[in-house]
């Protein structure tokens, strides 16, 4: 007897199920619902800000432990189990040193409560620090379990949000192994008060009205400028080192979309499959789409094998290059007939003769509803315009 | 009590000296602290960007600069604030901040127009472990956070370097007065992080300990915020830049003003190697 129970304990009892988690951030508690299976060959695991969830397959776990590995952005969670509780961290690592955020979770799942009326709609939000303001809108609405948002800045939003009232305040919150953000706020009278959390430590106070209809942030195809006199110029190694230039016969004549993107950022991933979509639509009336990669390592094996992971996530059938490395400033450097480049994705759109047309800085994601559908319907509206212009 | 997993199978990785972080001995050290460090030591005895993996800090200019790596000769050169690197074929452009590679060495360029500086990274070698003293409760201080005012308030902002030598702009503030020794008002600044929306606001500074037990140049350590608009600071999370691992990294340089008469022995301390 006593011998089958010391065999008990050295069995791994799978942490399989439905886990309420928390990263423990400096200014409050940033909820999250982890939920790991048992997978086909492998355990699987999802991360989910309400219905919008981030799948991840490199998981491990002994009988007192567990790992996260987030191979999108090279972050991890490690915990150790105790019972119905894990207990550990979260960490993902730049070229500046890891990030560290203490991680916890119990069985189970978070029941969260619904916002009331007056809260949900549109917001014009503004973020102030030490005196300087910068425009957001939030987008508040109820879903099956509490309530869902998003933050929309100049360049895009962050996805969705999730979360629900707290007493007559709400808490809503993303993480999707990458992003870590939590947005609290009260309703004080018409004007809604609180703190943007960014990270562990990060904190803005933002106050916000009603949105009038007026814009309040700058459109997106006013953030770049590009260079019009010339067709517009790039030439990167594809995944298997073959050069890719914009002259290439595959492009002559034709209406080309560049998406610049990172697999490291999240609003890229939800920015894919529209890309995809448009690509099914147009392409074979003249569309072709190429995806200039700029990544974390700089490192061209490294980068190779997280594009191949991304092309193969959306299955995208167009040709991804490796351009160059992430931050604006060396994006930029790459295509320097882009002014004021800042936003990762921007997607620029090139007319058949390979001049630039449109450069639309960020995205907005599914989670902003019909802001999201706007630009789609955008994105399709120009590249329908730019079908109809004349072969040269 | 026992170190939780994930911290068991850190210590026993290779570089990390039980000397450099022993929870058992030092059960004070609160939970996420030593999660903290567990993870640091990790990227220090592990990460190619690690300062263990840097081999030398190149300064650039438009004379060209040899690189101090094996194979064809490669030189840095900056051309109207853009810097090149040339040898064995074409010259490929050299993106700022980012690492670039070059067979097994890996280059990061920083800095401005004209002060642009090369990091040279090869493979990680064992190097020193982070060390730190005793877990100190009495340094662990509750803060208000003083608006800045007159001449430090600048609205360009400061070009400051971050641990780990990286040139930022940082902006002021404000201000935290802390009793250690003498009264003393720490100038705070908010520098970037590379996430959007996230800053965090950072004290680099010198005390009685500095050169005696702490590192010559100066300490960093962050704000956490508390509820109520005040703001944590934490002594015991003071940590070193990372030129106190590795000679190849630029020292920032001590902020004015930010010197301590009392000894801060708490936080990450240095042995000279």
């Amino acid at each position: 007897m006593l011998g089958m129970l010391l065999l008990a304990a050295n069995i791994a009892v799978a942490p399989t199920g439905s886990w309420r988690a928390v990263l423990d951030l400096a200014g409050g508690e940033l909820r999250f619902q982890l939920v790991i299976g048992a997978g086909v060959k492998s355990p699987d695991a999802r991360f989910c800000n309400g219905t919008a969830c981030t799948r991840i397959t490199g998981v491990r776990y002994t009988a007192d432990s567990l790992v996260l590995d987030i191979s999108d952005y090279d972050a991890t969670i490690r915990a150790a189990i105790h019972g119905d509780s894990l207990i550990g961290i979260y960490h993902n690592v730049g070229n500046r040193g890891p990030r560290t955020i203490p991680f916890r979770a119990s069985r189970g799942r978070w029941e969260m409560a619904k916002a009331p009326a007056a809260l949900l709609g549109h917001w014009d939000a503004t973020y102030v620090t030490e005196g300087r303001k910068s425009p957001r809108v939030f987008s508040f609405a109820n879903g099956r379990n509490g309530m869902t948002g998003a933050v929309i800045s100049n360049t895009g939003d962050y996805g969705t949000f999730w979360g629900g009232m707290q007493g007559d305040s709400f808490a809503i919150a993303h993480f999707d192994g990458s992003f870590v953000y939590l947005l609290t706020g009260t309703l004080d009278g018409d004007t809604l008060r609180g703190v943007f959390h960014a990270g562990l430590r990060s904190q803005t106070p933002w106050t916000a009205v009603r949105s009038t209809g007026r814009p309040h942030l700058t459109p997106p195809t006013a953030m770049t400028g590009a260079d019009t006199s010339a067709p517009f110029r790039f030439a990167f190694p594809d995944l298997d080192g073959r050069m890719v230039s914009n002259t290439d016969s595959r492009f002559a004549g034709k209406v080309v979309l560049i998406d610049i993107f990172g697999t490291w950022c999240p609003t890229c991933h939800e920015a894919a499959p529209v890309l995809l979509d448009l690509y099914r639509r147009y392409h074979a009336r003249g569309l072709e789409i190429v995806g200039l990669a700029y990544e974390v390592t700089g490192d061209t094996a490294t980068d190779a094998v997280l594009v191949r992971r991304f092309r193969a996530k959306f299955n995208l059938q167009y040709p991804l290059l490796l351009a160059g490395t992430s931050d604006a400033q060396a994006a930029a450097a790459t295509l320097p007939q882009l002014r004021g480049f800042s936003a990762f994705p921007t997607t620029v759109f090139l007319g058949r003769d390979g001049r630039v047309r449109l450069v639309h800085a960020g995205f907005v994601g599914p989670a902003t509803g019909a802001a999201h559908a706007r630009q789609v319907a955008a994105f399709r509206a120009t590249i329908e315009r730019l079908l109809a212009e004349p072969r040269r | 009590m026992a170190a939780p997993w994930f911290l068991r199978a850190t210590l026993a990785s290779g570089a990390m000296a039980a000397a450099a972080f022993a929870p058992d001995a030092g059960a004070q050290v609160p939970s996420d602290l030593a999660g903290e460090r567990a993870v640091f030591a990790e990227w220090l005895a592990r990460s190619p960007l690690s300062p263990n993996a840097a081999i030398a800090v190149v300064a650039i200019d438009a004379t060209g600069s040899s690189l101090p790596i094996d194979g064809p000769p490669r030189r840095l050169v900056e051309r109207a604030g853009v810097v090149w690197i040339e040898g064995n074929g074409p010259a490929q452009r050299v993106p700022l901040g980012r690492p670039f590679a070059l067979g097994k060495y890996r280059v990061v360029v920083n800095g401005d127009r004209g002060r642009a500086r090369a990091l040279v990274y090869g493979a990680v070698a064992a190097g020193t472990a982070p060390a730190y003293y005793d877990y100190d409760p009495r340094l662990v201080f509750a803060v208000s956070l003083a608006p800045p005012s007159g001449a430090s308030a600048r609205a360009e902002g400061h070009r400051v370097l971050l641990a780990d030598g990286t040139e930022v702009t940082g902006t002021d503030a404000g201000t935290v007065e802390v009793g250690i020794g003498t009264k003393t008002r720490l100038r705070v600044l908010r520098l970037p992080d590379p996430s959007p929306d996230e800053t965090t606001l950072q004290i680099y500074f010198r005390d009685a300990s500095t050169g005696s037990g702490s590192y010559p140049a100066g300490r960093f350590v962050t704000l956490d915020p508390l509820p109520g608009g005040r703001w944590r600071l934490d002594f015991n999370r003071a940590r070193n830049p990372f030129c106190a691992y590795n000679a190849a990294y630029p020292c920032p340089a001590p902020w004015r003003g930010n010197s301590l008469t009392g000894a801060v022995r708490a936080g990450e301390r240095y042995k000279s190697h």
